[in-house]
């Protein structure tokens, strides 16, 4: 055998080589990040992934231009990989181990883990209430922000004209602010003697607001009304983005071509209009919806204790009773319900490009 | 100046690096950055960077760093004292919970790794838990002759007991506040916390021991005495009802005055320092040791492991336990000072200052102390679960 022959043989399934060092570089990543391997053991895999990038390189300089063609995808999709392994994967895995795991004293900031299901079940029957709650809100606020949303979006994406940018831009604006910031600011408007109350009062419109259960007992704040109407206001413009940016795709001479076929206005709209946007639609639900029913700054602020969202109970559980393993299992029960509804409703909205 | 240099003709439009130059060195760069060598680095030995080894005998930096609860000092003590000894002193105020503020460092001292912060002033009962970690060093005592000045029932409490670890910040008393405009009325005792006319307008803190050790008092149960949680049990009891009820509005921590000011809180438990302050703004708000008593606390400063700056930790206690500068503090501050002396200093100053001296929330007299409590320290296993149930009424 020439030498030449030897090196080819080496490097005959170079696409092979490449998925190779990407997995061991993955793993070795999420093996190092998440902590599953420590000291000695820590540098024999450190150790690995430097000797993969070796046989990476070098499969590169010495294999021919077919082998590098077919080897470089590989090498654009580690950033990718490495990122998620790092950002996403490491910490998942911590956070399940975690979710096993039990203390022996409360102030273990190191657990062992203990195949402890019944973390679990303790996250899943003591705080049901709060799960109910928090996608009950979720669900709510995302309905409104629809509601809300969709109207301006429309607005901005066919009557803008040359304001336009503008008006986009007033969406954006308060994102300029903290989302605390904007959040305090709303216990000031609405309490109890604030403006809106009093405005409120004035038109004798009270009344009115206790019936549509909004206003409780004479006040806004600390109801549930306010909890679901922090949370539309916050995570409205992330509802009128994605709307307006299917609506403004649309192109407006199929309105007309609609019309022309004796089509009512309305009729234009939920045939041609409304089907367009619902990609828009479906990916600013999933923008509000998720972090939505883990958000607990609006419940914390704005809401009384009776109103709690299941976040405010994972940083209690994180925080106050310092019970990592609990809080880690409510998380990871909070992340399940979220995919599986996220897959339901992918499948209900029958989108498959998001907008 | 020309800001402009070379826009003319010679220049070409696009930049030097062509775009996949710029890629490739780019990626190189942050390929450097996130090298193996740290990664390892980072995964191997935990015991790197520790340096806690007991007292540290003097020396150190000379700088400090405080972090300290918010409006818990007045405007000049610390320009005075960094003008006096010419230490780089940070004061900060990003203490506002000592549940959140343990769970913020727990991950870094349970390494054995040094935080910012060379003192903290945890209330007692959480300094306690410090003292027990292991993550508070012995106080260079020596070189703080001005302890001398302090209040003798606050050095050396059970947890520490040769008072080497701690020494005591301020303490005041938890009590009930009430916006009279809001209230209408005049508000003296525990019930009317649970009256039906404050119905969601009433304010609860978060600070269990707080809470629940002036429920405790209206029901006649001493809370220093509690050693089990049956014990505390009707308080809970009371307050998960009252809960239920929709009586109350929000459980807070420090950010209650706001919505005192406001008059959303028409009552609420409260602290007196905070209350004192904020009624210089707003005359509505008052501030009262319910007829039934109030619960008593204070904060103690320790001097967290790791920090090496103990002479900046010495000079600095020294400096606040002097009682001119600790008369400074207490008008600043609103709460009581743990430093004899301060009365005659105020007294002396005349004005304002003497009014101050004569303040019973700030200089309670034998009477009103008598009717104050300190809440029972709790074991581990009870105080977990005191916590849990705490929360489980707060909603969360």
């Amino acid at each position: 055998m020439t030498r030449t022959q030897r090196l080819a043989s080496f490097t005959e399934r170079p696409e092979l080589v490449g998925l190779g060092v990407l997995l061991l570089l993955g793993s070795g990543v999420i093996l190092l990040a998440a902590e599953i391997t420590s000291g000695a053991l820590a540098y024999v895999v450190g150790g690995l992934m430097a000797l993969a990038l070796v046989g990476y390189a070098t499969t590169i300089v010495r294999g021919t231009s077919d082998d590098r063609r077919s080897i470089a995808p590989y090498a654009l999709l580690k950033p990718g990989v490495l990122w998620l392994s790092i950002f996403f994967l490491a910490p998942l895995w911590a956070l399940f181990v975690m979710s096993l795991s039990s203390k022996e004293s409360r102030f273990d900031f190191f657990p062992d883990f203990t195949w402890e299901w019944a973390n679990y079940q303790e996250a899943f029957t003591r705080f049901r209430p709060q799960f109910i709650r928090s996608f009950t809100y979720a669900g709510i606020a995302t309905l409104l922000t629809i509601l809300i949303g969709f109207p301006i979006a429309y607005v901005i994406a066919f009557r803008g004209g040359k304001y336009r940018m503008l008006l986009l831009g007033l969406v954006v604006i308060p994102f300029f602010t903290s989302y605390l910031i904007r959040t305090l600011a709303w216990t000031t408007l609405m309490s109890d003697n604030g403006p809106v109350m009093n405005t409120l009062e004035t038109l004798r419109l009270v009344t009115v607001f206790e019936w549509l259960q909004i206003v409780d007992d004479g006040r806004l704040l600390s109801t549930p009304a306010a909890v679901i109407g922090g949370l539309t206001y916050n995570f409205l413009p992330f509802m009128i983005l994605p709307i307006y940016v299917s609506l403004e795709k649309i192109d407006t001479r199929l309105v007309d071509a609609a019309m022309d076929l004796y089509s009512s206005a309305s009729s234009a709209f939920r045939k041609v209009v409304l089907p367009l946007a619902i990609p828009g639609i479906f990916a600013g639900s999933l923008l509000v919806f998720i972090p939505a029913s883990g958000d607990f700054v609006n419940a914390q602020f704005l809401g009384s204790p009776n109103t709690t969202m299941i976040g405010n109970s994972i940083q209690d559980q994180y925080l106050k009773q310092l019970n990592y393993p609990v809080a880690s299992a409510m998380s990871f029960v909070l992340m399940v319900i979220i995919t599986i509804g996220v897959l339901v409703y992918t499948k209900f909205m029958g989108t498959e490009e998001l907008a | 100046m020309n800001t402009r240099p070379q826009s003319g003709k010679n220049t070409p439009r696009s930049p030097r690096w062509s775009r996949r130059d710029f890629l490739i060195r780019s990626s190189l760069a942050g390929a450097g950055m996130l090298s193996l060598p740290a990664l390892l680095a980072a995964c191997g030995d935990d015991n790197g960077g520790s340096s806690s080894d007991g007292t540290g005998g003097g020396g150190g930096g000379n700088s400090l760093v405080f972090d300290n609860w918010t409006a818990y000092i007045d405007d000049e003590t610390v320009a005075n004292f960094i003008a006096a000894t010419g230490i780089d002193m940070k004061y900060l105020e990003t203490y506002n919970d000592n549940n959140e503020y343990f769970a913020k460092v727990q991950p870094v001292l349970s390494k054995g790794k040094k935080i910012d912060a060379d003192i903290l002033a945890p209330t007692s009962w959480m300094a306690a838990r410090y003292v027990s970690l292991g993550w508070a060093q012995k106080l260079p005592l020596a070189s703080i002759p001005n302890k001398a000045n302090l209040r003798s029932d606050l050095i050396g409490p059970n947890w520490d007991p040769n008072g080497e670890y701690s020494l005591p910040w301020q303490t005041g008393t938890a009590g009930i506040a009430y916006n009279i405009s809001a209230t209408g009325r005049e508000v003296r005792s525990v019930a009317d916390l649970f009256a039906p006319e404050f119905k969601g307008r009433v304010g609860m803190l978060s600070e269990m021991r707080d809470t629940i050790g002036l429920i405790l008092m209206s029901e006649g149960i001493d809370p220093s005495t509690l050693t089990s949680f049956d014990d505390a049990a009707p308080a809970f009891e009371k307050l998960a009802k009252a809960n239920a009820d929709g009586q109350i509005r929000q459980f807070t921590g420090n950010d209650y005055m706001d919505d005192l000011d406001r008059g959303d809180f028409a009552v609420c438990v409260a602290w007196s320092g905070d209350v004192i302050q904020l009624a210089k703004d707003n005359p509505d708000v008052r501030f009262v040791i319910p007829e039934e008593g109030g619960t008593s606390w204070y904060d103690s400063m320790i001097w967290v492991t790791g920090s090496e700056n103990s002479d900046a930790v010495a000079q600095w206690m020294n400096y606040v336990y002097d009682p001119e500068n600790a008369a400074k503090i207490a008008l600043g501050s609103g709460y009581m000072t743990p430093v004899v002396g301060v009365r005659e200093v105020l007294e002396a100053m005349g004005g304002e200052e003497a009014e101050m001296a004569n303040d019973p929330l700030l200089f309670p007299d034998d009477v009103t102390l008598a009717r104050l409590r300190v809440f029972a320290s709790l074991g581990e296993e009870e105080e977990a679960k005191f916590d849990e149930e705490f929360s489980k009424i707060s909603g969360a």
